[in-house]
């Protein structure tokens, strides 16, 4: 009898622990975490209520923009100026979404956006995924090499690429077309950087015993290795799809002027030209060119978050 | 059989080993070869010569680029406005992420989540897009900003077009759209924390203050000056879309630094020669503060063994 009230004690910290799937990979529960975790009473903590209104508030500051971007696109225009403090008014209207419906091609340049950014998240995982499998399971002499052009690859600033890579599209008389804009975008220097950094982590004795049982180079690969790092990959083809999307200067430059204008590129050349002042209806265009990654995040969100902070951990 | 020369690794095996290994990584370091290794080679050939970018007339001049760049005021103005800059990132994008880790540290795990989830959002917003509604934000009338400054009395300045301003307001974008990227990486450095040294100090009886400083503060503090390096060659690609957005390296050069300069002078200006030299600075800069980030790398796994 005098057992029960300890199991009961414990019994949360187990659960805790075993919980979050991310926990075991960084390092166990944290145990600043787990052990406050028993269920016994606890004196009232200032440093945590501080931390937890101080958090709060951040959160809060860092949604102020996206309230209001929202806000502004279903305020009607009379009330813009106003008051403008307050960020949503009762009822909303629809008018600038017809607005802007109608007044741009926004269907097209959803199109664009999304071949470009499935171009570039399928294109880059075709050539990680063997390329982090190579370098962390097959061992090749020239291996180190290899990686270590791939770190070096991501160490240089995107802008230092984009004079000699629009000549060599231009050369290629691939400018303004949708192949121009994707195939520079294949450098997978962090996806195989991210994908040889969880591989590297699954147990060699697993893909020994497949190969005692005859399996080849690519079955290996293809039925061992990557069934059991279906998340990674996932949460990698999501953050390579988003931040696809979300590219600007690059689109702009090579696609400025033509019919595979993408999204966020369209949206801004509103807001330069003919939305300039029209708040309500750039910010529908804005609120519409931010939803699918939006939604996206929502669904996706734990296995990106995990994988991330995986990544930089180990990294 | 089948053990003794199992499939994928026949007898004379290491040459063919070598050989399907390439064939894995090949393509991908073909494509980094093509668009990553062969521009930087490229760039630094362009910064040899006198060229506006369209003309076939492309003279050679040596390292005329580099000595009118280290002999104008412009470019030291942007000099400048980068260290500036970088001064202000070191604020927003390091030292304000890891606080709010360290505050996280003291909520539960479930909790932390939700703020993690939050103050993530804005990271999967394209940054084009969501600095738009910093445009209104920022607006001289009517805007957010000075709308809420009125309410009190107090005069708002023109955020974007006073020299003075410009870089904080430009800065404060960037910030906002980067923070939940950096506390995340923030607070999985914290997290990684062998758990066993803090268990230990606890059963000693350290906790709060006492705990952060002696404890967490030391261990952290390799896998801090990595993060601290990574924030600073983030900055100024963070800040890059805010600047093309809303002030376009303006006013009078406030906000422009080494980076988005190379995009003005190549794409705005067509001096491909000017910009392939700035180029060539940058990827030194860079260069140099790489190779202190493998030196902290280095002591870090040696703080590990």
């Amino acid at each position: 009898m005098t057992v029960n009230p300890v199991a009961v004690d414990v019994d949360p910290v187990k659960v805790d622990l075993g919980t979050p799937s991310s926990a075991v990979g960084i390092a166990g529960g944290h145990p600043l975490v787990t052990l406050r975790s028993r269920r016994r009473p606890r004196p009232f903590r200032w440093t945590l209520w501080a931390a937890r209104i101080l958090l709060l508030i951040s959160a809060g500051l860092v949604l102020v923009p996206v309230v209001y971007q929202f806000g502004l696109s279903v305020k009607p225009s009379a009330g813009l100026f106003s008051a403008p403090l307050s960020p949503l008014t009762w009822p909303p209207t629809a008018e600038h979404y017809a607005q802007v419906l109608e007044g741009l091609p926004l269907w097209r340049y959803t199109l664009n956006s999304l071949v470009f950014a499935l171009g570039v998240t399928v294109g880059q995982l075709l050539l990680a995924v063997p390329a982090a499998y190579a370098l962390s399971h097959l061992r090749p002499r020239w291996g180190p090499a290899v990686f270590g052009a791939v770190l070096i690859s991501l160490m240089v600033p995107f802008v230092v690429t984009y004079l000699p890579n629009y000549l060599l599209l231009a050369r290629w008389g691939l400018l303004n077309t949708l192949p121009g804009l994707i195939l520079p975008m294949l450098t997978a220097g962090y996806a195989i950087f991210l994908l040889r950094q969880h591989f590297l982590s699954f147990p060699r004795e697993i893909i020994e015993a497949a190969l005692v049982d005859g399996a080849t180079t690519g079955q290996r690969l293809w039925r061992v290795l990557l069934p059991a790092h279906r998340a990674p990959v996932a949460a990698l083809a999501v953050y390579l799809f988003i931040s696809t999307w979300n590219q600007f200067v690059w689109p702009q430059l090579v696609a400025g002027r033509s019919e595979s204008l993408t999204l966020t590129v369209a949206v801004q050349r509103f807001a330069s030209g003919e939305g300039g002042n029209a708040w309500g209806p750039l910010m529908a265009a804005a609120t519409l060119a931010t939803l699918p990654t939006v939604l996206l995040y929502f669904f996706m969100r734990r296995a990106l978050l995990d994988t991330f902070s995986e990544g930089a951990v180990k990294g | 059989m089948q053990a003794l020369n199992p499939g994928g690794r026949p007898k004379g095996g290491a040459a063919r080993l070598e050989a399907t290994a390439a064939l894995y990584y090949g393509p991908a370091l073909l494509f980094l070869g093509l668009f990553v290794f062969w521009p930087l080679v490229s760039t630094a050939w362009i910064s040899l010569h006198d060229w506006n970018m369209v003309g076939a007339n492309r003279p050679w001049v040596g390292l005329d680029n580099y000595r009118s760049l280290l002999g104008d005021p412009d470019f030291a103005g942007t000099l400048r406005q980068s260290a500036l800059y970088i001064g202000l990132a070191l604020l927003g994008n390091f030292l304000l992420p890891l606080g709010l880790a360290l505050l996280t540290l003291q909520v539960g795990r479930r909790e932390a989540e939700v703020y993690q989830s939050l103050l993530f959002l804005p990271t999967v917003i394209a940054v084009s897009v969501g600095t738009l509604i910093w445009l209104w934000f920022y607006l001289p009338a009517g805007g957010l900003f000075g709308v809420a400054l009125a309410q009190f009395g107090l005069r708002a300045p023109n955020w974007l077009s006073d020299p003075a301003w410009a870089l904080p307001s430009v800065a404060l974008v960037a910030v906002w759209k980067f923070l939940g990227f950096n506390y995340l990486i923030a607070l999985a450095g914290l997290r990684a924390i062998p758990v066993s040294v803090l268990e230990a100090a606890r059963i000693d009886g350290a906790g709060g203050w006492p705990l952060l400083r002696a404890v967490i503060l030391p261990l952290f503090a390799p896998s801090a000056l990595f993060l601290l390096v990574s924030a600073l060659l983030a900055a100024l690609e963070n800040v890059f879309v805010p600047i093309e957005v809303l002030t376009v390296g303006g006013p009078a050069g406030a906000t422009n630094n080494l980076m988005y300069a190379v995009y003005q002078d190549a794409f705005k200006f067509f001096r491909a020669g000017r910009a392939a030299a700035e180029a060539v600075l940058l990827v030194a800069a860079f260069a140099v503060l790489i190779v202190w980030q493998f030196r902290l790398l280095e002591r870090r796994t040696a703080y590990d063994r």
